[in-house]
């Protein structure tokens, strides 16, 4: 039966997503508790285009869609659009958070120092084939990685802060704006020309590769800004929220957040240059995200390039609506093909009917 | 003293109609709006819903608003209530919503549809939802949302009839299929959805609501009753329909009405109606069974029924 005419559709479609299923093989609390325990990096991708923090939830939502990390971020936000919005927590400020690891490129040590934490950077990539002939992997027990964490500072300023008081950066004045008044763009649409609040939210939920693509044209061939990383951070942060009743601040529990700033220098008045800071945050540790967004979020705007353009970026990096779109060509055309196809054939009609009419005047002459 | 159980309803996955109330709040809110200002696409904050973008979740949303168990709900993809998408929505909406579901346009209350409007000519108190993939009509002469806004609200539309007297240059005629732009009450030009020219006449002067929406773009829009909706023509160069070319439809016999090709292995072509719910009535009656069928919007012999509008 050819596809277009997959009719009686109802039954057709049933069948398509058991057999689905039936490949995928049963599905229980062991594959959600392995991926909540084993694939912490995989869940804050998924977490952070859904921009829903809750690892059991996006445990489930990969492994019922086997791994299409596209299906899963929709699974969590359409079940997201099912939860009204109850409060709104307080913003995180950067010397709040519980930061298990701050790189900057700019200095060579910064104010708290350099804290590579837990990181892959300078691991050699080779495969543990070991592991495959049956020896696990074992931690190696001579880094006592506890007395690691505890003997380190927990909490670092923000090296902007520095920067701001040494002059390099320009002064910033509080803003007092409350968290319920601080544009919301999974509540409102996303419009043009976009304000700051959510060109930062639509970056985070962003999709990873659409950010990292559009950062990386801007960073190699297409920038309008030579780019350096103020600092790269990955913690654990605090929910503050008031309570509705008392008005007393409590904390909801912690989530993993990454961030990262990218300075440029020349900023500004050429006689008095000051750096600039383009920024950006994740729920969950997403380094290479960060790092991408906060280089869109400094040159978005700055320059003619379509990567530069806030309503090309923004548009076009939306994970859901861009893989939603483009598997939408698979639905049936036909009206539409059909309608075009007739204006092309008129278009052929005419032409023919005029060359006939030159021949017929070739003959009469 | 109450326990707090006997306050509350059981625990469920989700509200009546999947989406949380402040959501359906904000599109009802949204569609007045539309309905005020026929034509004018009116920005909202669009929820995911459990279909992928771009697969008609503008529409499903405004559907699942405006739904309530008593109402009748058909659903259609390109003409066809059995299309697989189309079964998929429809089951979807029956599920949460609970609402009775249809193939008969004169017996629904709701009618979602992608890229058709049916056949037979809807009447007063029905709503037709279409589903829009591209809700800005200037987005070919336009890339910039922001500055396409200021167009239209300037009625700057200089651009538009210039794109459509390029294509007369180009090709002799406008080559425009579906999704032909339309002036909404004298205001405001709007992306009719991709349905085929043949469709775009039944929006004029209509006795049924349209709300067109689209899920990806965020941007809803409305026709309401007995508005004008003229497609964009030259006073020398009329809008023109599809020509059918005088085929009928193998099935039921039926001429005048929209067409789908259907290639044959031997190179030729047959064509059947593209409106599946009116084709399996007219079998039926043909069948010899009663079946009520409604007036449609084109005649037997092609005529339509607004003297109007067609030239």
């Amino acid at each position: 039966m050819a596809y277009v005419a997959a009719r009686g559709g109802e039954a057709a479609i049933l069948e398509a997503e058991r057999l689905y299923k039936v490949m995928l093989g049963p599905l229980g609390m062991a594959q959600v508790r392995m991926l909540t325990d084993h694939l912490p990096y995989l869940l804050d991708r998924v977490m952070g285009e859904a921009s829903l923090y809750a690892p059991e939830l996006a445990a489930l939502a990969v492994a019922q869609t086997g791994g299409d990390l596209y299906e899963a971020v929709l699974l969590l936000r359409a079940y997201r659009s099912t939860q009204p919005r109850l409060a709104y927590a307080a913003p995180i400020e950067q010397d709040a958070i519980t930061t298990v690891r701050r790189v900057s490129a700019a200095f060579k040590d910064i104010p708290g120092g350099q804290v590579l934490g837990p990181t892959l950077d300078y691991s050699h990539r080779m495969l543990e084939m070991n592991v495959l002939r049956g020896q696990p992997t074992t931690t190696n027990s001579s880094v006592d990685v506890s007395s690691t964490v505890s003997s380190s500072p927990t909490v670092f300023p923000a090296l902007a802060a520095w920067q701001r008081q040494a002059g390099l950066l320009p002064e910033i004045t509080a803003d007092t704006t409350t968290p319920d008044e601080i544009p919301d763009v999974t509540r409102e649409p996303l419009l043009f020309p976009v304000s700051r609040s959510h060109k930062l939210q639509s970056l985070a939920r962003g999709d990873t590769g659409g950010i990292l693509a559009l950062g990386y044209a801007n960073m190699r061939g297409y920038g309008a800004v030579h780019p350096t990383i103020n600092e790269v951070r990955l913690g654990y942060a605090d929910v503050i929220l008031t309570h509705p009743v008392t008005g007393v601040h409590f904390s909801a529990g912690q989530v993993r957040v990454s961030s990262a700033e990218i300075v440029t220098n020349f900023a500004g008045d050429p006689h008095d240059p000051r750096l600039e800071l383009g920024f950006s945050a994740t729920l969950g540790w997403n380094e290479v995200k960060v790092i991408a967004a906060s280089m869109l979020d400094l040159s978005m705007g700055k320059a003619g390039h379509a990567s530069q353009t806030p309503e090309f970026v923004l548009y076009h990096t939306e994970p859901v609506e861009s893989s939603g779109f483009c598997i939408h060509f698979k639905l049936p055309h036909y009206v539409t093909f059909q309608s075009s196809l007739e204006a092309m054939r008129g278009v052929k009609q005419l032409e023919r009917a005029d060359d006939l009419l030159e021949m017929a005047e070739k003959v009469d002459a | 003293m109450s326990r707090l159980s006997e306050l509350t309803h059981d625990w469920q996955d989700h509200s009546y109609a999947f989406l949380d109330e402040a959501s359906k709040r904000e599109l009802r809110r949204k569609i007045l709006k539309a309905i005020a200002i026929p034509g004018y696409q009116v920005p909202y904050a669009s929820r995911e819903v459990p279909m992928a973008r771009g697969w008609g979740t503008g529409g499903l949303q405004v559907t699942l608003t405006l739904v309530a168990p008593h109402d009748t709900v058909k659903v259609i993809d390109q003409g066809a209530d059995d299309s697989v998408n189309a079964a998929n929505i429809r089951r979807f909406i029956a599920r949460v919503a609970g609402a009775a579901t249809t193939t008969d346009t004169l017996r629904c209350t709701l009618l979602q549809s992608r890229h058709r409007i049916p056949e037979e000519r809807l009447l007063e108190g029905q709503i037709l939802i279409l589903q829009v993939p591209e809700p800005e009509p200037l987005r070919g002469v336009e890339t910039s949302s922001a500055a396409s806004a200021v167009l239209h609200a300037d009625a700057d539309y200089g651009l538009m009839w210039l794109s459509l007297y390029e294509q007369i240059v180009r090709h002799r005629r406008v080559i425009l299929g579906a999704s032909y732009p339309v002036m909404v009450g004298g205001r405001y030009i709007m992306a009719p959805s991709p349905i085929p020219r043949w469709d775009v006449p039944m929006l004029h002067q209509a006795a049924h609501l349209t709300i067109l929406s689209a899920g990806r773009e965020k941007r809803l829009y409305a026709v309401p009753p007995y508005t004008d909706v003229r497609p964009l023509e030259f006073d020398d160069v009329p809008f023109r329909i599809e020509d059918q070319g005088g085929e009928v439809c193998y099935r039921t016999g039926a001429g005048h009405k929209f067409l789908n090709e259907l290639p044959q292995d031997d190179g030729s072509s047959r064509f059947e109606l593209s409106d599946s719910g009116y084709g399996e009535k007219l079998l039926r009656r043909q069948a010899g069974e009663t079946v009520e069928i409604g007036a449609t919007y084109y005649d037997e012999r092609g005529g339509f029924y607004h003297d109007d509008l067609l030239r």
